[in-house]
């Protein structure tokens, strides 16, 4: 880097995450304006926050299905009971499959975590605690997006139910993607 | 030692035969800071490329008819154009196209890094700490302010700031394969 004064990574993060006054906001801009240098450097933090907000948490609510939805999204709902082991298929025609892992008794529950591994090789490759879930539904909403495409497609989705004054519950699920 | 950004503002101004070389070379030059204060301000890449245009081409016209006072300021006067035009872009106005002014825009103007690997994304996100996860999450995916996260998670805005600045340079890391390296 050859500026003499570059934009500090925290500040360009803050910039990113729109956290900071309009001044601040205003002062980045006229340097990053001036700087060939910190451009780049904003670029490569701006690819990564861009990612983050183009993309879909692994469990999402309800509530956030059906905004997709009205915004347009194809999805395809697959119902899933506890000790299930299928096969989906992730269709040309979906923008995204939706994993309904129910059969869940989540009445009484203050907590949900989440785990995705491996079935063949046991490699965790996902792990979330404290997840959205829906008491009425009894269910967890998995978001497959296509990006998964490239991890393993043999994957053992694992839920731990907590509820106070009680050891959690399990469920799993074992879910066989096929990516068309 | 490359032409100043001032010295290609004037060679445009003349519309000596090199003016065209000028032109291309300013759009090179500027495309990526438009588009990021595009993306930064409009949140869309669609969008921001509409902006890159309409920006690039109200300044070409304006260094052609010489009517760019402080050359030496020509970063500031792009600055200025993009603000006021995004402006227009968020109340509704058409963004301006077709000109043969943007044939000067070369293909590569604009030389943004390699996008990020979506897949490797989830894997890096995953192997995050909850607490930094949460936060990364709640800034980026569902654009919560700093006070509202801190409410949330019983934390200050302070550390709020402070996780996230970690969690954004350990995702980095992670995305570039290099597991202590500074980001």
């Amino acid at each position: 880097m050859t500026c003499p004064h570059p934009i500090a990574w925290d500040t360009l993060v803050d910039y990113w995450a729109a956290d900071l006054d309009e001044a601040a906001t205003a002062d980045v801009e006229d340097h990053l304006f001036g700087c060939p240098d910190c451009t780049a450097a904003a670029a490569r933090v701006a690819a990564l926050t861009e990612a983050l907000r183009a993309a879909l948490p692994p469990v999402i609510s309800r509530a956030r299905i059906e905004q997709l939805r009205a915004r347009g999204a194809r999805i395809r709902e697959n119902t899933f009971s506890p000790g299930q082991r299928r096969e989906v298929l992730f269709a040309r025609d979906a923008d995204l499959l939706i994993h309904r892992l129910a059969g869940l008794d989540l009445t009484q529950a203050d907590r949900v975590d989440f785990r995705i591994t491996a079935e063949s090789t046991g490699e965790l490759i996902a792990a979330v605690d404290g997840v959205p879930f829906d008491p009425a539904e009894g269910a967890v909403f998995v978001a497959c997006q296509r990006h998964y495409g490239t991890l393993p497609a043999d994957t053992v989705m694992s839920l731990a139910v907590h509820r106070p004054g009680a050891s959690p519950a399990t469920a799993t699920y074992t879910i066989l993607h096929r990516f068309e | 030692m490359p032409a100043p950004d001032s010295q290609l503002v004037r060679a445009i101004a003349t519309g000596a035969p090199e003016a065209r070389a000028a032109e291309a070379e300013l759009c090179r030059r500027f495309a990526p800071r438009i588009r990021l204060y595009g993306l930064r301000h409009l949140r869309d890449e669609d969008r921001a490329r509409d902006l890159v245009q309409s920006v690039l081409l109200a300044v070409l016209q304006a260094a052609r008819a010489g009517r760019i006072a402080d050359p030496e300021r020509v970063d500031r006067f792009m600055l200025g154009t993009s603000r006021n035009l995004a402006q227009r872009m968020r109340d509704g106005e058409p963004s301006n196209a077709g000109d043969e002014a943007l044939d000067a825009i070369p293909a590569d103007a604009d030389d943004r890094p390699a996008a990020v690997d979506l897949a490797a994304l989830v894997r890096c996100v995953g192997a995050l700490d909850d607490r930094s996860r949460q936060v990364v999450m709640l800034s980026f995916n569902e654009e919560r302010p700093s006070e509202e996260i801190a409410a949330r998670l019983a934390i200050s805005t302070a550390n709020v700031r402070v996780v996230r600045h970690r969690a954004v340079a350990a995702l980095r890391r992670c995305l570039d394969g290099r597991p202590e390296a500074d980001a």
